[in-house]
């Protein structure tokens, strides 16, 4: 039940997103807003709520699941982009190779003169939450 | 025997008049995928979404049904979205400690490099002469997918476009993450994961946490941290421009 609870709990941030983004004409997925309102309710009350941990962790987990369906209907539209494909492509490893080769290059420069231990952190570092044992979204391909 | 025949080739359509079908469907292929890509020992280039996307195009292609049908039944899952973006909360809060003991280099580097993801393959892609709405499909193209979906929307790109370039997007960051750190020789799980999220999303994030907790941590801030930060600003310096 307290997955259910859980999910009442995400439902209900969601459709709290979705009437700010109506209301004030936010340039936002209602989604995004409803995380930024319950991490900001997760702060105000200085912890989470379990039920919302135990079933955000299945969720995240389907993330990638959820990609799936949409990329399936690029094998049927393909035609559509028929010439397109070589600049598409191109962008895409191109683009993303060079992006990878900046953020590390950048993070090098800012992150690495950190003190911070260079190895694993210590896990208790992480926040007050109800279940520091289980970070959410360790997620196996399983 | 004739009229059961009829019957017979009948059944496909009508499992996809309801979304049992295209449900069982979607988890059949993700299983499946995940299954091959241990067999196959892991290949970074082919990850288990891919494996199991044109196993579900297979299927369509083979079966009396069309990509709609199957449309109808898999949009049932895709309702999981909204409330899957509302769970990112969790991550971020975890890591709100690490994100205030850093936010210094953080705020120097992740919106400049959320901001060059974007812009890299959209210059590239409109030097290379594409059309409008093929830009609006790669902006969004290192965002998680229910931020990247509803952003493609808004600025008039095309959903199928956008999903493709998403799996690519995680693939090459995978590849490009693990290739150029060790050619770079960094080494720090943080690093290594903040990159993962900022460049590769949800795929990007789920590979982290393959290499350890903190790369996961690290990699669900980047990935968190970039799909706010893109959704913000990517409407409003479109609009700019078109």
């Amino acid at each position: 039940m307290s997955v259910l609870r859980g999910f009442l709990w995400l439902l209900a941030f969601l459709l709290l997103g979705q009437t700010l983004v109506r209301l004030f004409h936010i340039p936002m997925p209602s989604g995004v807003i409803g995380m930024l309102l319950l991490t900001l309710w997760f702060s105000f009350r200085g912890r989470m709520n379990r039920d919302v941990v135990q079933i955000s962790q299945p969720l995240i987990a389907m993330l990638a699941l959820l990609i799936m369906p949409g990329v399936v209907e690029i094998f049927f539209v393909a035609d559509q982009f028929a010439d397109q494909w070589t600049a598409i492509l191109t962008a895409l490893i191109v683009g993303t190779l060079l992006s990878v080769l900046s953020s590390l290059l950048l993070m090098r420069r800012y992150l690495a003169h950190d003190d911070l231990s260079h190895n694993d952190l210590p896990r208790n570092d992480t926040p007050r939450n109800d279940d520091p044992s289980s970070p959410v979204g360790t997620v196996d391909h399983e | 025997m004739n009229e059961w025949l009829d019957r017979l080739s009948q059944l496909p359509q009508q499992w996809f008049e309801s979304p049992i079908a295209a449900i069982a469907l979607t988890l059949g292929a993700y299983f499946f995928g995940v299954r091959l890509f241990k067999l196959l020992r892991r290949p970074t280039w082919c990850p288990p979404m891919l494996i199991a996307a044109i196993g579900i195009a297979t299927v369509i292609a083979l079966l009396p049904i069309g990509i709609d049908d199957y449309n109808r039944g898999a949009s049932w899952l895709m309702l999981l979205l909204g409330p899957a973006t509302v769970a990112l909360a969790v991550p971020l809060y975890q890591q709100l400690p690490q994100i205030r003991a850093l936010w210094k280099p953080i705020l120097m580097t992740l919106p400049l490099s959320a901001t060059l993801a974007a812009c890299y393959a959209v210059l590239i892609a409109a030097i290379m002469g594409a059309p409008q709405d093929v830009l609006a499909s790669l902006a969004p193209k290192s965002v998680t997918s229910p931020i990247a979906l509803s952003l493609a929307e808004e600025l008039g790109g095309s959903r199928a476009l956008l999903m493709g370039a998403l799996l690519t997007t995680g693939v090459t960051a995978i590849f490009g993450v693990e290739w150029l750190s060790r050619m770079l020789r960094i080494r720090d799980p943080r690093l290594i994961g903040l990159a993962l999220g900022i460049n590769g999303h949800a795929l990007g994030t789920v590979r982290a946490f393959e290499i350890s907790g903190v790369a996961g941590a690290f990699a669900s801030l980047g990935m968190s941290l970039t799909g706010a930060f893109t959704a913000i600003v990517l409407p409003l310096v479109w609009h700019l421009f078109y």
